[in-house]
């Protein structure tokens, strides 16, 4: 890279770093790379960037005077792109559970700074070196409080493949994650037996409940958008969508038994221009105020255990970390290796005649 | 060509060279990674892709068809009716263009849902009983996919249309034609051109759809760019991913030679 | 064969907004008549066209067919045959198929128009062309395919809008002749509309001459020529020196510059009158004598054209036979006009 034109783009923006920080009060002596102008955030868009301009980058911007920039969506192919193209605009990203496993294998992230990153309040098994685990969802059942009154809704797979119990039409993700487990969790086998998973049994479960399956869906919205437009009575979806329209008053309410929990990651992309400035971002996003906040906002806790503490008692039965003995987690691991051909058979699956 | 006559063309040139070209070179490079055609073979090869790709051209067809069928009208009323008319058309015509791919599919969600507006009206009308699967099914990409695509169609008829001289109508009312037999036997063919210059456009674009067939087919209906979206970032298999590109593209241009001998001048005998 | 047949116009009027385009048209074509419309643009001459073949309908006043009302008859019904200015041939279809159309449109046999369009073909001298397209032919030649549809189904009337206009000079004059000569032969009742006088004084039985939206005069070319019935005809029809006057005394004239002329007129004395002399009747004498400078002389081969400065402030346009020298601007000449060849009106 040219230094000249680095130095010179330093030089500008520490001219406008140091005019924050002259309003922000004397910064202490300590050796702090000179701030940029702006850093980049990445992450899925929609009501999440709102939540997290709320409870973490309006604090940042604020204590740093350095403008937090927001692009989406999450995008695996683009950070390798950008990455091995060398020309890494991101400074920190959103990524996948199982796509996070696969960017540190492929060395597409920088390493986590324990020194600017304090992770004491999480438990130990998240506390990984590249990469930061920032909340908790789960896909779990959202129902019509009109169509299934008084408690009578699905209450496991099992009752949700009954179709003569239960009927009414569902919708679930266009995807295999999630549902290759309910199938077999549908099929008898216990939450912690489901990995590895057995490709045959779990797609000939699916094609049971396939007829009855209106809407596949693909983006986060549509389930919630479904059940409040009653085209279907029945939706698999993250928890947070639902958590939203109930907010608004939306006649649906949540099942939370064995809803599948998944970790929401970010990354600080390998060659990312501010490493320095990525870290601190990810230390505001690991204060339980702000994480409070951010789950209040959302319904997805951070995963400070200490957060808890200032979440009101009303939004408490919304996160999914109280439900966690009734639920289980995506085997991240073994989708890093078994995800292709999880896709390619779903695809076929999906073309099967019904 | 002369070398005078070339030279204004030098930019679009290396326009189309470097962000044409060259990426669809690259692209290729990448679907032969270790000089094996391997990924061709899994391409043409295995049902699934096979049969998408058969589903994708399908759906082409299909979308260019009824496009053409809704499209000829209309481009053919906006050319033939008052200037404030077709302004008037053209403003319902181009605004699927104007609107977010977002916007219009969920538009379409609330008009043609279970509990839609149309589905309502149906009911309430006692035409149906049972509300109309408008939604979520190939009839929902169908409708949203020619409804975005209907103004490449209605703007090269509308031209076509507009081009012809007038007199030649004239002569051919004089002459003793019907409005029907002036129709077929002078716009028709005089807009053929048109018609074939819409079809490919339609065509061309309907192959590399995704987002509208994902939201609007209830997931059901997969076409060939949803996969390779898949590939490209889900799998990041991007060899495959250039394999099956390169398979589109090859596809398309032989559909678009194909449409080429169709569209020389009409030397009816 | 169809007879060709005989048109009436009465009180035609057609608006476009503030501009009358038609003002109370009245007129009368004869079967197997060329009646020319000539006129300036604008003057409303395509407009009475488009009202004989049904493109316009008149807000008033009607034409008849053969005593048959047909304003309200749509275009394809009247059984007109037209030419347009650009000829207007079907670019997609052949010579033989741009021929054949009318007579399809008809539902006529197959055989019947093979023969018919080769009949038609063979008159305009076009055999052998048959299976080119309109583009591949020269401009006398679209033209000819253009005469040729317009007159294979044997129409009651036929109309030719400017067909010549797109031609240069001397396929222009073959192709008037050819018209004119297939149009006697044929007998066609036939409307001829072209803003050129000439073209009108070549081809045509009688000439009706429109201005504004009205018929002007109506009559035989030569008496449009040689006695025009205002200043607008006398103008617009030939080259002409026209000047205003008073009839002093019978048969005598005098004209606003104080000159007087000797006229053959029975114009009551006191009468405000119009006076044209055609510039190739002057000679070098006459009863009447003009004596004035050459302002400006032309040799136009058989002719002299000159423009002479008279006293009392009177410009003449005079055409002399070329012969003797070219008179030299400047120089002093005496031309002479009889009585006869001046027109009173």
């Amino acid at each position: 890279m040219d230094t000249r034109k680095l130095n010179r783009r330093q030089a500008v923006s520490l001219l406008g770093g140091a005019a924050a920080v002259g309003a922000a009060g004397p910064a202490f002596g300590q050796t702090e790379p000179p701030k940029p102008a702006q850093i980049v955030v990445n992450h899925s868009g929609g009501s999440m960037g709102t939540a997290m301009r709320k409870a973490f980058f309006n604090g940042f911007e604020k204590k740093y005077g350095i403008r937090v920039v927001e692009t989406s969506p999450a995008d695996f192919g683009k950070l390798r792109a950008m990455v091995e193209s060398g020309n890494v605009e991101w400074d920190i990203t959103e990524i996948g559970g199982q796509d996070a496993i696969r960017a540190t294998k492929l060395g597409l992230v920088e390493k986590i700074d324990g020194k600017i990153v304090d992770r004491s309040g999480y438990p130990e098994k998240v506390r990984t070196d590249f990469v930061f685990a920032s909340s908790v969802y789960t896909t779990i059942i959202g129902y019509r409080t009109d169509v299934f009154k008084n408690g009578t809704q699905p209450k496991s797979w099992a009752d949700w493949w009954d179709t003569k119990k239960f009927p009414g039409a569902r919708s679930m993700r266009n995807h295999p994650t999630d549902n290759l487990e309910f199938a077999l969790i549908a099929d008898g086998v216990p939450m912690d037996k489901i990995y590895p998973i057995d490709f045959d049994r779990a797609f000939k479960k699916l094609d049971q409940i396939k007829p009855a399956v209106t809407v596949w869906w693909s983006t986060g919205q549509q389930p919630a958008q479904l059940l409040l437009d009653k085209e279907v009575v029945l939706a698999t979806g993250w928890n947070g969508r639902f958590y939203d329209i109930i907010k608004k008053g939306a006649p649906v309410a949540i099942e939370w038994n064995e809803g599948a929990l998944k970790q929401g990651s970010f990354v600080i992309p390998k060659g990312a221009k501010n490493p320095y400035w990525a870290n601190k971002m990810l230390a505001e996003m690991s204060v339980p105020q702000q994480q409070a906040v951010y789950a209040t906002e959302l319904g997805y806790p951070g995963l400070n255990l200490e957060s808890l503490k200032y979440v009101d008692d009303k939004v408490k039965p919304f996160l999914p970390t109280q439900y966690i003995d009734k639920q289980f987690w995506i085997d991240d691991a073994w989708y890093a290796e078994n995800g292709n051909k999880a896709i390619e058979l779903w695809n076929a699956w999906m073309l099967k005649k019904a | 060509m002369s070398m005078r006559g070339f030279w204004p063309a030098v930019p679009a040139l290396l326009l189309l060279f470097f962000f044409f070209l060259f990426p669809v070179v690259r692209m290729l490079g990448f679907s032969l990674e270790g000089g094996s055609f391997d990924w061709y073979a899994k391409a043409l090869g295995e049902g699934l892709y096979l049969r998408v790709f058969w589903n994708t051209f399908e759906i082409a067809l299909l979308v260019t068809f009824f496009c053409l069928l809704l499209g000829y009208p209309l481009g053919f009323l906006m050319a033939t009716t008052t200037p404030l008319w077709a302004t008037v058309g053209f403003i319902f015509v181009l605004l699927p263009l104007w609107t977010s791919v977002l916007v219009r599919t969920y538009a379409w969600m609330v008009l043609l849902g279970r509990n839609g507006v149309f589905n309502r009206l149906l009911i309430d009308a006692g035409i149906v009983e049972d509300p109309l699967p408008l939604l979520h099914n190939f009839t929902g990409v169908m409708i949203g996919m020619v409804h975005v695509l209907l103004p490449y169609m209605v703007l090269p008829v509308y031209g076509a249309v507009r081009r012809l001289d007038p007199a030649i109508v004239a002569a051919a009312e004089g002459l003793g034609a019907s409005s029907w037999r002036i129709f077929w036997r002078i716009y028709l063919p005089l807009t053929l051109n048109g018609i074939f210059a819409g079809a490919v456009i339609v065509f061309v674009l309907s192959l590399g759809f995704y987002i509208t067939p994902a939201l609007l087919g209830g997931g059901r209906v997969i076409m060939i760019a949803v996969l390779i979206e898949q590939q490209v970032r889900e799998t990041l298999n991007w060899p495959f991913a250039a394999a099956l590109s390169a398979v589109l593209l090859a596809f398309t241009f032989a559909v678009y030679a194909l449409a080429q001998r169709f569209t020389r001048p009409q030397e009816t005998a | 064969m169809q007879e060709s047949a005989e048109l009436r116009i009465e009180g035609a009027a057609k608006r476009f907004g503030e501009v009358a385009a038609l003002d109370g048209v009245s007129l009368q074509v004869a079967r197997g008549e060329l009646l020319t419309i000539l006129g300036p643009s604008g003057s409303g001459k395509t407009t009475l066209l488009k009202v004989v073949a049904g493109f316009e309908k008149p807000d008033a006043g009607w034409v008849k067919i053969d005593g048959v009302e047909i304003t309200a008859l749509p275009p394809a019904r009247r059984d007109i045959g037209m030419v347009f200015q650009n000829y207007a041939l079907f670019p997609h279809l052949t010579v033989e198929r741009n021929v054949a159309f009318p007579l399809e449109m008809r539902n006529v046999a197959k055989p019947e128009i093979v023969r018919r369009v080769a009949e038609a073909l063979a008159l305009v001298e076009l055999a052998g062309y048959e299976q080119r397209l309109p583009r591949q032919l020269s401009g006398g030649q679209q033209q000819r395919v253009a005469l040729a549809r317009a007159i294979v189904f044997n129409p009651r009337l036929l109309l030719l809008d400017e067909p010549f206009g797109a031609l240069d000079r001397k396929l222009r004059e073959t192709m008037q002749l050819e018209v004119r000569r297939l149009q006697r032969r044929l007998g066609l009742t036939t409307i001829f509309i072209t803003h050129d006088q000439e073209e009108a004084l070549v081809l045509s039985d009688r000439v009706a001459v429109m201005n504004k939206g009205t018929i002007q005069q109506i009559a035989t070319t030569t008496e449009i020529y040689e006695r025009p019935a205002n200043d607008f005809v006398a103008d617009f029809v030939g080259e002409s020196n026209i000047f205003h006057g008073t009839m002093s005394a019978p048969g005598e004239v005098t004209l606003e510059g104080g000159r007087t002329l000797k006229v053959r007129s029975d114009k009551s004395a006191g009468a405000k009158v119009g006076v044209l002399m055609r510039p190739e009747r002057f000679d070098t004498g006459g009863a009447n004598l003009f004596t004035g400078d050459v302002i400006e002389s032309v040799y136009l081969g058989t002719s002299f054209k000159l423009r002479l400065a008279c006293a009392g402030g009177l410009e003449l346009l005079v055409r002399q036979p070329a012969r003797g020298p070219l008179p030299a601007t400047g120089a002093r000449i005496e031309v002479g006009i009889d009585p006869k060849a001046i027109h009173v009106f």
